[in-house]
């Protein structure tokens, strides 16, 4: 691990203007069950840690309002995944986060760094001798032509096909979820899709965060398709793996006719990939299954495969087509 | 018991491990203590051209860096299985020489560890690099027969029985198929680490091991020191799996840093250097040819297997030594190659050669059932023997069937349904039953123990042997309480010190064999000198004879050896050297012997396969410590799960080592993938093997776990899938199964 200084901010503000003035090698602290790993690992490499964690105004959650959700950026995986009004009424979004990790992170990690968790890809997180984009800005994609199962299938470029390894920010994606930042020059919010940026010739541009901001609030806006709702998750294996396919899904039904359908694929794309296409198809359709194993083709129409993940094509596809079934048997 | 059956006495380190008293070698912490941390090299073959440990000797903290410049006079400790101690025989920074992308370059020790690992980032090297190979399928130089090879013939020569080959031409039905197994790690949840310190020229390591007798000898002949001046404790081993069973590679640089600066010295290699540092299950590729009758009698099985080895080592397959033993086929022909490819030798990991040989073997014994049309389990049970088909010797003990009828009962076999695809839930889910069986060596090694009784109540067992964690001292324990007919928890047992008994590698399935009979001869021996105290004396509590004969304590030494082995491997267990006997003996051979019965449900359209149950039922003669047996069975068919659908390591052609070098990627069972596991023992003893009874477990119950979850896919899903691990790749190539 490499030094670093450290410091606690007491309040938003407090933050904002350290890492302000601590400039570009400066990170937040929240849970550190990301931070910390990559610390270890060499691939971050802080000059100035600030914990944020003692920031009061930024932990805790309402879900009882009835126009909107609201969580603070620091309220932790595992509160708010228990929270029983989620848990009925939005069941995508609790699944989404304790079908994440495991219950020893998920009571560390906080969701504002949970939007922020950085890829598995092993050429990022094993540094030398492979060579990345993302950790080292025009030395080449090592994934590309190499062990590839778990890479991006949508969103991919030249430079950079790692996939997008959280699951709430999916669910958030398909339920119009929006952040609230807090920078030196204020408050602004930003819907969750635009949160994550495709990799294109700058995979590593991560987010269209700027370096001094924070995110203070994430907010769902309510709504029925929050009961009729799913966060399906296909792994290696039951509990404790990143997705090889995940789909959070929530439907408005009339009957057995979809009214309205929302769809967000993870563990496939590199950022949360919301499925409008998908969507549109099932508006005013019978959600039979021959219609949910479309919606899954349409979805997954744009994947390009590399040399070892064409499985999760299919896979994703299928898990689309579940989802949707596991969600209209909850309307 | 009046049965002669062990009761099932609780494990009697239980209470120490959970309250964090049980003490591992990396929990040693003391004031003056020093930290180590390697640079490992980022090509994986070839020289190193220059290095540069200026900036790490010049980090915050740094008190020595040391080089293949530093170390002058240290030797390789040799192979295990070439007359030395080590997983292999080249030892890293002896010389400028890459043979793998992992291997250390250089050691920084430190004040912390934190200063360590990040002066050991600070280590930069350039290489010149030259061309490897990873693959099975090398060139033809690459690739050496056993047969015929400087291996030692005995056991590696081609196993043939009668005229394989031409029974298998004859034969009215056949299989012919190719199985392939990935490379895999063990990963013991405790790293490779070692504490090394000098004191009065006396070299202490403490390391968890399965074979500290090989570290001792292996770090005096590296350093030239005689045995009698290293001694090497290993109380406990934090799983070891295999990858503990010899001589490490990063031991003698913290003996070689701790000298030099006269402190001790403590190295944890970490999870992502032990993938590259340490030995795996080999890759290897299985061609299984089975001929029979029409009344499914099996008449030829020709197993024909290629393994990986490193490029330094010849690491040889045993996989036909299991195979032609598992049934009563008359015509056998087996036939093992080593491939050389550029990676550190590969080893010995749980059921080294079984579970890749048991994957392949009873993967094609249930094609050849489908061939046939006929019940697997009735085809096993038509191939049964009571005489060994390579020697023609008798099986000491043999209840195979036995665990067949007994696990087909507790599993419902009767209700399966023979055509694949053929049992399904109404949602669709697809339900398969798999069978299979397994079998292991039975062997044993020589043991030297010494036995003493106390005036104040104490009896203190030091015997030959290792605490992986598969519950050694609870065997030795249930025992000698029998014995003496004394409460098990009043004996202190000190197993893995070479300070207390030379010690042997404690492997193959043979520690309990090995062990408990010369820890029950060492009770024995202490009941007749008690007797010369006490002529009533009956057996109880000693103390009490003592204190009247006015003793403070009686020790009593016994040395113990396998079934037909000369005097002469006393020798070889003081020179911490194996000397293991097994499975053939001089008038008979032994296995031991398993069935498992899986059942897998697949998911309609993701094809998501999950394991509600296993049984299995094993034969390994007496059972001396039930809650302990249970316990390693539960495990083997635990790790069977994982390694039939979760784990393989990943290769990449371009640089060499692993790539998901770490236990999120690299994917082992967690709780949530754990079945309901039916064990079953047969608990018949063997008493030719030893007085006791007592045959091997560990190994046993993993092998044929595999293949019986693969059976129970294909069953499920009609897809025979011969590449493990099997996941969804494999699962989604074929068209699914819809809902009904």
């Amino acid at each position: 691990m490499h030094p670093f200084t450290y410091t606690r901010a007491a309040t938003s503000e407090q933050a904002v203007r350290a890492l302000a003035a601590a400039g570009p090698g400066a990170r937040l602290l929240a849970g550190g069950t990301t931070l910390y790993d990559l610390m270890k690992l060499g691939v971050e490499r802080p000059s100035h840690v600030i914990d944020i964690n003692a920031v009061q105004e930024l932990s805790g959650f309402d879900t009882s309002g009835p126009r909107e959700l609201v969580f603070g950026g620091l309220s932790r995986m595992s509160d708010v995944a228990a929270d029983r009004r989620l848990v009925e009424g939005y069941p995508a979004l609790s699944e989404a986060l304790w079908r994440a990790a495991s219950q020893q992170l998920r009571n560390m990690a906080s969701l504002g760094g949970n939007l922020l968790q950085r890829t598995r890809c092993p050429y990022f997180r094993g540094g030398a001798p492979f060579a990345c984009n993302k950790r080292e800005p025009g030395s080449g994609c090592d994934a590309i032509g190499g062990i590839d199962r778990g890479h991006a299938l949508l969103g991919g470029s030249r430079s950079c096909i790692a996939t997008y390894p959280g699951d709430f920010a999916v669910a958030l994606v398909a339920f119009d979820g929006e952040i609230d930042v807090l920078g030196p020059n204020g408050a602004r919010s930003l819907p969750v899709e635009q949160l994550h940026r495709d990799p294109g010739d700058t995979p590593h541009v991560e987010t269209s965060l700027r370096p001094d901001e924070v995110i203070t609030r994430i907010r769902v806006p309510a709504t029925r398709a929050g009961r009729a709702s799913t966060y399906h998750k296909i792994r290696d294996r039951e509990s404790y793996a990143f997705a090889l396919a995940s789909a959070a899904v929530g439907l408005e039904m009339d009957g057995d006719v979809v009214r309205q359908a929302r769809i967000a694929l993870g563990g496939v794309a590199t950022r949360p990939w919301r499925a409008r296409e998908a969507e549109e198809m099932l508006r005013g359709r019978r959600l039979t299954g021959r219609a949910a194993e479309e919606a899954g083709r349409i979805a997954m129409r744009d994947a390009q495969p590399g040399s070892h993940n064409e499985f999760r094509i299919e896979l994703a596809r299928r898990t689309v087509a579940d989802a949707l079934t596991i969600a209209a048997g909850r309307a | 018991m009046p049965d002669g059956k062990y009761p099932s006495t609780p494990r009697v380190d239980a209470w120490d491990k959970v309250r964090g008293a049980a003490i591992y070698a990396a929990d040693d912490a003391r004031p003056r203590m020093l930290h180590g941390a390697l640079a490992v090299a980022a090509v994986n073959r070839g020289q190193i051209v220059s290095l540069d440990v200026e900036r790490a000797r010049a980090a915050p903290g740094v008190r020595l860096v040391l080089t293949h410049q530093d170390m002058q006079g240290v030797q390789s400790a040799g192979f295990l299985l070439g007359g030395g101690f080590a997983f292999q025989s080249f030892q890293p920074m002896l010389s400028p020489a890459i043979h793998y992308r992992g291997q250390p370059i250089a050691l920084v020790v430190a004040d912390t560890v934190e200063a360590a690992q990040h002066a050991a980032s600070l280590v930069a090297a350039t290489y010149a690099v030259e061309p490897f190979q990873l693959s099975l399928d090398a060139p033809a130089q690459d690739i050496v027969a056993q047969h015929g090879s400087p291996l030692p013939q005995a056991t590696y020569a081609d196993k043939v029985a009668g005229d394989a080959d031409g029974a298998y031409a004859a034969a009215a039905v056949k299989v012919d198929a190719t199985y392939l197994s990935p490379p895999q790690h063990p990963n013991p949840l405790e790293l490779l680490s070692t504490v090394a310190e000098w004191r009065d020229g006396t070299l202490i390591v403490k390391e968890g091991s399965q074979n500290s007798g090989a570290v001792r000898h292996g770090l005096a002949r590296q350093l030239g020191l005689d045995p009698a001046r290293v001694q090497v404790l290993s109380p406990q081993a934090g799983g070891a799996f295999g990858q503990k069973n010899s001589h490490q590679s990063h031991t003698v640089l913290a003996a070689v840093a701790a000298r030099r600066l006269d402190a001790p010295v403590k190295l944890v290699v970490s999870r992502s250097q032990g993938f590259h540092g340490a030995s795996f299950r080999p890759a290897s590729r299985h061609r299984v040819r089975l001929g029979a009758d029409r009344a499914g009698r099996i008449a030829a099985a020709i197993h024909e297997a290629d393994q990986q080895t490193s490029r330094h080592d010849l690491f040889p397959a045993s996989f036909t030594e299991m195979t032609a033993r598992l049934y009563g086929i008359r015509n056998f022909r087996g036939h093992e190659r080593m491939v050389r490819t550029d990676v550190q030798t590969p080893g010995y990991m749980r059921a080294p050669f079984e579970h890749p040989a048991g994957f392949a073997f009873e993967s094609a014994m249930d094609e050849l059932a489908y061939a046939l049309d006929m019940d697997p389990v009735a085809l096993r049970l038509a191939n049964d023997t009571t005489v060994d088909p390579l020697t023609g010797r008798p099986l000491s003990s043999r209840h195979l069937a036995e665990c067949l009828r007994r696990g087909a009962e507790r599993f419902g076999w009767a209700r399966r349904s023979m055509a694949p695809a053929s049992m399904v839930e109404r949602d669709g889910t697809a339900i398969g039953w798999g069978v299979a069986c397994g079998a292991h060596k039975a062997a044993a090694s020589p043991a030297a123990a010494r036995l003493e009784a106390f005036a104040d109540g104490r009896i203190r067992l030091a015997v030959a042997g290792h605490e992986m964690g598969q519950g050694i001292r609870t065997a030795l324990a249930n025992v000698l309480a029998r014995r003496l007919s004394v409460d098990p928890r009043t004996i202190e047992i000190i197993v893995g010190d070479t300070r207390a008994a030379d010690q042997h590698l404690t492997a193959g399935s043979w520690g309990t064999a090995s062990a408990t009979p010369a820890a029950d001869a060492a009770g024995e021996r202490l009941i007749q000198a008690l007797r010369s105290l006490d002529p009533g004396y009956s057996g109880g509590a000693p103390a009490e004879v003592l204190r009247r004969a006015g003793r403070a304590s009686v020790a009593v030494e016994v040395a113990t050896k396998a079934p037909g082995q000369p005097d002469a491997v006393f020798q070889r267990l003081q020179g911490g050297l194996p000397a293991v006997q097994g499975p053939e003996f001089p008038d008979f051979v032994s296995m031991s012997y398993a069935a498992h019965f899986a059942e897998v449900r697949v998911e309609p359209r993701t094809r998501r396969v999950r394991v509600p149950r296993i049984v299995t039922v094993v034969d390994c003669g007496r059972v001396v410590s039930p809650r302990t047996a249970e316990s390693q069975v539960r495990g083997a068919a635990i790790w069977g799960l994982g390694s039939a659908l979760r784990e393989i390591s990943e290769t990449d052609g371009r640089y060499g080592g692993f790539v998901n070098a770490d236990l999120a990627e690299y994917v082992v069972p967690v709780h949530a993938d754990v079945p309901e596991i039916d064990v079953g023992f047969i608990d018949e003893p063997d008493p030719r093997l030893n007085a006791l009874g007592v045959k091997g477990l560990g190994e046993v119950a993993m092998t044929g776990v595999a293949a019986a979850l693969a059976n129970a896919v294909h069953h499920a899903t009609g897809l025979r899938i011969r590449e493990l691990p099997i996941r969804l790749d494999q699962l989604l190539a074929a068209p699914a199964a819809r809902p009904t």
